[in-house]
């Protein structure tokens, strides 16, 4: 009797055929864009989605060409602080263009769509059983996007990924090698155990080689650029100073010992917390129209770090 | 997946896709050597992990679609209701409805159905804004142009 593996095609369901399409279309639309970095952590709070948004606007001041896509799908906040929630979709000729910031990043965000008071649900033949499909829904409808909208040319897409460490590994898999990541935490030690984790998860090669996948790619770790610690101390503008918002990290001897988690990866820069940047945040104002500040510095020197290693860092 | 005639070791060859019925597909397979028939039947976690990889099974002329409408049409903000500065239609009771253009409406056609509805009431606004009741191909470039697209 024939195997699954003797018959060739799937006797007229397509099913793998229009998987097989979709990801043509996600790599067509794509092939414009020289570096696609996603920003995660594992860890929630840590201010991602915040330095997504900054690091984006400080690569856009070097003229760079950049664009935000927001994989936060359940807790999308770019469109808020971007200020492209009411953004108007238009179709292109053959696709979606793409919402911009007054300063230029193109941004797609769920935030445009779908108002803050309101949470995202899908239409579902299964409803109350979504842990069974819903992490599948969720990445075909990143695959609608990639491959639905007007990437065209840019230097960097920037993935504002969700928190989780599975998570961050579910899209590392799903965006496939060309990515890179860049992890953030914040100085806590419990921030940086989740990171670890993270770290630990991305580095391990996503599916056997030998056993291969039916899109023929073969396995390898993912490309971890590094790491930025956000939260690094506060801006006391009445001050003018940065000053501790953790407690002081313990010393390299607790490194020795296990007790403080070692990220194993390069530090690309520290950014202080900065309320006032903050508060732009929710009004959509861009770090451009902000008065220099040390955050806006910090900033800039991340983007060097971040751009230095695009360069550099050898793919795994 | 894939069905096999265990009689005459031939693949069998999908016929039709009913839509879903209460969360339950209908495909029909027949074996092209001796005709035989089968259905599979899907419960409703089988049907919506079919919907959620965003795939339809069979061709479109073959298959009943097992996607294509806005997964969440109904949490975005539709084009009920008369708006400020909307021309309203006395004899209907209702704003004027806008007509689009056939290439207009390909090209709306053309882009995934969860941002339809709200693209919809972007252009629409955007037209009247303009002092027009027609959406064209020429309102929108105007509009692409406008939001810096």
């Amino acid at each position: 009797m024939k195997s699954y593996h003797d018959i060739v095609g799937d006797g007229g369901s397509r099913v793998l055929e229009q998987v097989a399409e979709q990801r043509t279309r996600i790599t067509d639309g794509l092939a414009g864009v020289r570096h696609l970095v996603a920003v995660g952590s594992g860890k929630g709070g840590v201010g991602k989605s915040t330095l997504t948004l900054h690091l984006a606007g400080a690569l856009r001041a070097r003229g760079l060409r950049i664009a935000i896509l927001d994989a936060d799908f359940n807790g999308p906040s770019q469109a808020r602080m971007a200020g492209v929630e009411g953004a108007v979709f238009v179709p292109g000729r053959h696709k979606v263009a793409l919402p911009r910031t007054k300063n230029g990043i193109g941004v797609f965000s769920m935030g445009s769509l779908i108002p803050e008071s309101e949470s995202l649900e899908f239409e579902s033949a299964a409803r109350g059983e979504s842990q069974t499909w819903r992490a599948t829904r969720e990445f075909a409808l990143l695959g609608e996007i990639l491959g639905a909208f007007e990437w065209g040319d840019l230097d960097l897409l920037l993935f504002d990924l969700p928190p989780g460490a599975e998570r961050t590994v579910q899209y590392a898999d799903y965006l496939g090698p060309r990515t890179s990541f860049v992890l953030v935490t914040i100085p806590s030690e419990v921030s940086r155990g989740v990171v670890a984790r993270s770290v630990a998860a991305l580095s391990k090669a996503p599916f056997d080689g030998a056993q291969g996948r039916p899109d023929g790619a073969q396995g390898r770790p993912n490309r971890l650029l590094g790491y930025i610690e956000n939260m690094s101390g506060y801006y006391c503008r009445d001050c003018n100073a940065i000053k501790p918002l953790f407690p002081s990290t313990r010393p390299p001897s607790d490194l020795a010992q296990g007790r403080r988690p070692d990220l194993e990866i390069a530090c690309l820069g520290t950014v202080p917390f900065d309320p006032e940047l903050a508060r732009h945040c929710d009004d959509g104002v861009p770090l451009a129209e902000l008065p220099d500040s040390p955050v806006g510095r910090a900033l800039d020197e991340v983007a060097q770090q971040l751009l230095d290693r695009l360069e550099t860092e050898p793919h795994p | 997946m894939k069905f096999l005639c265990v009689p005459c070791d031939s693949p069998m060859k999908l016929q039709t896709v009913s839509p879903p019925a209460s969360g339950s597909l209908s495909v029909v397979y027949s074996c092209p050597e001796c005709g035989y028939e089968m259905a599979m039947l899907t419960n409703a976690y089988e049907t919506q992990v079919v919907q959620s990889l965003g795939v339809r099974i069979g061709t479109a002329e073959s298959a009943a679609t097992t996607e294509g409408k806005c997964p969440f049409s109904a949490m975005i903000p539709g084009n009920q209701g008369v708006r400020s500065g909307e021309p309203f239609d006395e004899a209907q009771g209702g704003p004027i409805p806008m007509r689009w253009t056939a290439a207009a409406e390909a090209r709306l056609a053309n882009i995934p159905a969860f941002v339809r509805p709200m693209a919809r009431t972007g252009i629409e606004k955007f037209a009247r804004d303009k002092g027009t009741l027609e959406v064209d191909d020429k309102i929108l470039d105007e509009a692409r142009d406008f939001f810096g697209m």
